[in-house]
């Protein structure tokens, strides 16, 4: 436990700096996006019929909330108020924090990520081991050449194929938003019917992308086992091959559970494009939304939240392997 | 067969599912045939936020104008009169001969979704906040155009506003109309009790005055921000909820015209680009929908779903080529001319704009619907820059270009290429600007297409002076000074504020376009931003005269190449409602494309039997 405590305290300490030093970059450069909101803003309302006075007016007032003063003094207050869980209030809904606004969308990004990773990590181990140790069959090569092409192909041109199978062709999915509004939020079989239904082609998505690379690493990791002198052994002192199958499994998998917790710190940012294409209101499509807003503070707050996610999921990724690795362990131990 | 089984399980899950959720007790009306949901986008402001209050001034509130949030009157989009207007809170109104004030009378049996009576004191406190926005009537900027003076409540039903004559504008009463009335007994917290002092001493002069405006103005963030704790509507519908995808309305049982308001529920659908809208209509989603721009392709197939109909208007709106004048050779007319010869405006807008624009008949600033209703005398007279390569070639001699192995150049006889800017995701002005390069090209003139990341960086970048060739929306109607500002005004180096012209040098003061102070037209010379700037302040019989003289100009000088001007192209679909208006004033309604919520209460819609 100490040894644990001690590493956490020194991943605690690094993930802050990192997190710091993320959080300026990021103020740095999104106060450096090149496009006038507020003159987009004027044009608009103009061509909608407002007079220009009343339109420059209007402006005025909707962008009362941007930050003035220095920049210096601006990325001061930014930094203190991280320290507040402050992260300001979002340009392009007046009066909103930005933190809720994040939270809220932070929801519908998670579970369907989560889900979908989780699918694909089950999916991908178990048919990659099957895929190693039927190499050399056509079973094997069918589920190595199905974890290539998958790898290979982009999560968007996936959710394109998806939507035109289930939802164009078939016209068993929704390909579109997150729930219908037409039942009411709770815990009922509709409301929760409807949730599924829409959360279904976007996690079916992220298992399909991610399947590809599970397999294909799943694979390779078993075969190196397979060639260790132990599995050798233990099959010359003819144990059974359901214990034979367990010493490879637990060995090959070691490394996939760090890869698996770096992916889940993936989670927060890795759905932009699958969140464009199903409409999804998740952390991706509010980024898109807040980059054609030019809201400043709602782009530093997602790309912060991101940031976070990855350190945390760095942190957890080391701990668990600390704590499942008895190599780490001793390694530790001895100095 | 281990993969066949997966499929069958996951078609099996899909259909647990979909007839899971297809148990709920709440899921009422349907998207069948019949009247009851009726589905839309609001197509003035994408992306539905969740969280957002249900505020008609927040930007991404919860408020749909036309269901939810009422305005005294609908305007409309009348070719002279901007004035006209369909009943909304106020059933009637008189306007006074000489445009000093209008009267309205409320709805006799207004009241809001709480069952409590509309009145004129909500009117009154509407009017208040705003003015916390800078609303076109209620303005605090001294002196402006059209700004309202007083306020009165004659009695419960009624309420007078007056227009303040020292600057007045022939659209005070469209300013009036249009403000979105709220209930009192939810608001009335958001301004101060000594508010109507406070607008009392901003409309002065001096420190006080302008400490005032500063308070208003700060009021006004306050405004914005207000999140009242449930939608309280005078409108058909009310709000019922709202998640990041959809947003559900209801019909608002008070509300006066109730008996013929066809739909049960109205569904407002999320959306964040085109391509979502695209794909809506041509699932057959969409009762309606305002213009989107699509390719023709796209449009064939939102035509062939079933019981789509496209339906056109006026839409007072037109696309020019803009040129900065204060880079060369654009600074010489003769330039400009030889370019709007060589360019074949129904080539450039069946490419472009099929569907959603007319070719420009000429090019004189005015869109064409507009123009024969304005300058009916003058039209036919103005050079209608037809496509004729020898009037381009005699052009561009006069202005000292000169040909070498059949391609243009400068005097001196360096290389001259038309660099055209437009932002990414203006599918149809790239369109357009590639066919325009592809025809100059064939005539000799080297040109290029130059793409901006977005809308808010070309407009920095148009304004900064950093393009020669751009393309910019005119004609903006339907009031006069609306049409014209955008060639004469802050962009080419007019600003009127409060009434008092000033012009700026080109490249200062957001002065672009750089065109010059004075023009020659027809022997006189005249100032065109002052022109227009008169527009802000003359009657109908007086604006004639000077339109046609900026007609003349903007046509002979060519600030612009007028290209095409918009059609009003909306979507509708005859399957669950119909009744869908065709009249061209009232397609398109005062300041937004969202109509269909006042033809809802008007009563013209009507459930398919």
């Amino acid at each position: 436990m100490t040894l644990i405590a001690r590493r956490l305290a020194g991943h605690l300490a690094r993930g802050f700096v990192m997190i710091l030093v993320v959080a300026t970059i990021s103020f740095f450069i999104i106060n450096n996006i090149p496009g006038d909101p507020m003159a987009a803003r004027y044009e608009k309302l103009v061509e909608g019929g407002m007079a220009p006075e009343a339109a420059r007016q209007a402006v005025k007032v909707l962008y009362g909330f941007q930050p003035d003063g220095t920049l210096w003094q601006q990325y001061t207050e930014f930094i203190g108020g991280l320290f507040r869980l402050d992260l300001g209030v979002s340009v392009s809904r007046p009066g909103t924090p930005v933190l809720d606004v994040l939270t809220d969308a932070a929801k519908w990004t998670v579970l369907p990520v989560l889900a979908g990773t989780l699918l694909s990590f089950l999916v991908g181990i178990i048919l990659g081991v099957y895929a190693a140790i039927k190499r050399t069959g056509r079973l094997g090569d069918a589920l190595s050449v199905s974890g290539s092409l998958l790898h290979g192909v982009p999560q968007y041109v996936l959710a394109l194929l998806l939507t035109m199978i289930f939802a164009t062709l078939l016209g068993v999915l929704p390909a579109d938003g997150s729930v219908d509004i037409l039942y009411e939020p709770g815990w009922n079989a509709g409301y929760l019917g409807s949730l599924v239904e829409h959360a279904l082609l976007p996690v079916l998505t992220y298992a399909l992308s991610a399947y590809g690379g599970w397999i294909l690493a799943m694979k390779s990791s078993v075969v190196t086992v397979l060639g260790d002198d132990f599995i050798l052994a233990a099959e010359l002192r003819g144990m059974k091959r359901s214990i034979v199958f367990r010493y490879i499994a637990r060995n090959a998998i070691l490394p996939l559970f760090t890869m698996l917790a770096l992916s889940l710190g993936l989670l927060l940012g890795g759905a932009v494009f699958i969140e464009k294409i199903f409409n999804y209101p998740g952390l991706g499509w509010l980024l898109i939304g807040a980059v054609n807003d030019r809201d400043y503070a709602l782009m530093g707050g997602a790309f912060l939240l991101i940031t976070v996610g990855t350190i945390l999921a760095n942190i957890v990724a080391d701990l668990f392997y600390t704590v499942i690795d008895p190599r780490v362990r001793s390694g530790e131990e001895v100095s | 067969m281990k993969r066949l089984a997966a499929v069958v399980t996951l078609l099996g899950l899909a259909a647990a599912t979909a007839a899971c959720s297809g148990g709920s007790t709440n899921k009422s009306g349907g998207t069948g045939g019949g009247g009851g949901l009726f589905t839309t986008i609001d197509v003035n402001r994408p992306g539905l936020e969740a969280s957002a209050p249900a505020n008609p001034y927040n930007p991404k509130g919860n408020s749909f104008p036309g269901y939810s949030s009422m305005k005294l009157g609908w305007v409309k989009n009348h070719l002279t009169d901007p004035n006209q207007a369909l009943p909304g809170i106020a059933a009637s109104w008189e306007i006074a001969p000489d445009n000093s004030a209008i009267t309205l009378k409320l709805q006799p049996n207004a009241k809001w979704s709480d069952g409590k009576p509309v009145t004129a004191d909500d009117v009154k406190l509407s009017i208040g906040i705003a003015y916390t926005q800078g609303s076109t009537a209620f303005s605090v900027t001294p002196g402006a155009a059209g700004a309202a003076a007083e306020v009165t409540v004659v009695d419960p039903q009624t309420v007078k506003v007056t227009q303040d004559m020292a600057n007045p504008s022939p659209k005070f009463a469209r300013g009036v109309l249009d403000t979105t009335v709220l209930p009192a007994h939810v608001w009335s917290s958001v301004l101060p009790a000594d508010f109507w002092d406070k607008l009392k001493a901003a409309r002065g002069e001096g420190a006080d005055a302008e400490k005032a405006r500063e308070e208003i103005t700060g009021l006004g963030e306050k405004v914005i921000a207000f999140a009242p704790p449930k939608d309280v509507s005078a409108g058909p519908f009310v709000l019922e909820r709202v998640n990041p995808s959809e947003a559900l309305l209801v019909k608002n049982k008070y509300f006066y015209n109730a008996a013929n308001v066809a739909p049960a529920q109205v569904k407002f659908l999320n959306y964040t680009g085109n391509e979502q809208i695209w794909n809506y209509l041509i699932a057959g989603k969409l009762d309606h929908a305002g213009f989107t721009a699509a390719p023709t392709d796209v449009m064939n197939r939102i035509k062939q779903a079933p019981g789509n109909e496209v339906i056109k208007g006026y839409s007072p709106v037109a696309v020019g080529m803009a040129f900065n004048q204060s880079k060369k050779p654009y600074d010489n007319v003769h330039v400009r001319r030889g370019l709007a010869y060589l360019i074949d405006r129904d080539q450039v807008t069946k490419v472009a704009s099929p569907e959603g624009g007319t070719p420009a008949l000429t090019t004189s600033g005015i869109h064409q619907k507009a123009a024969q209703a304005w300058i009916p005398d003058t039209l036919p007279k103005l050079e209608q820059y037809k496509p004729d390569v020898a009037k381009a070639e005699a052009e561009f001699k006069q202005a000292g270009l000169v040909k070498k192995d059949g391609k243009w150049a400068l005097a001196d006889g360096s290389a001259w290429k038309v660099s055209m800017h437009a932002p990414s995701g203006f599918s149809d002005w790239l369109s357009a600007q590639e066919n325009i390069k592809s025809q100059l090209v064939k005539a000799g003139v080297d040109a290029e297409v130059v793409t901006t990341a977005d809308y808010p960086l070309y407009l920095e970048e148009l304004n900064a002076g950093k393009y020669e060739v751009g393309f910019w929306l005119m004609a903006l109607g339907p009031a006069p000074y609306d049409i014209f500002q955008r060639l004469y005004g802050a962009s080419n180096g007019w600003a009127n504020v409060a009434g008092k012209v000033e012009h700026s040098a080109p490249g200062k003061n957001g002065n672009w376009m750089g065109g010059p102070e004075e023009i020659e037209v027809g022997g006189q010379k005249i100032n065109p931003g002052e022109l227009t700037a008169k527009l802000n302040s003359s009657d109908e019989a007086a604006a004639k005269p000077i339109m046609a003289q900026l007609a003349q100009a903007a046509n002979q000088d060519l600030p612009v190449i007028q290209l095409w001007d918009y059609v009003n192209t909306q979507f509708v679909n005859n399957s669950r409602f119909t009744g869908w208006p065709h009249d061209d004033s009232i397609l398109r309604m005062g300041t937004g494309v969202l109509p269909s919520g006042v033809w809802i209460q008007q009563g013209l819609i009507k459930a398919k039997q």
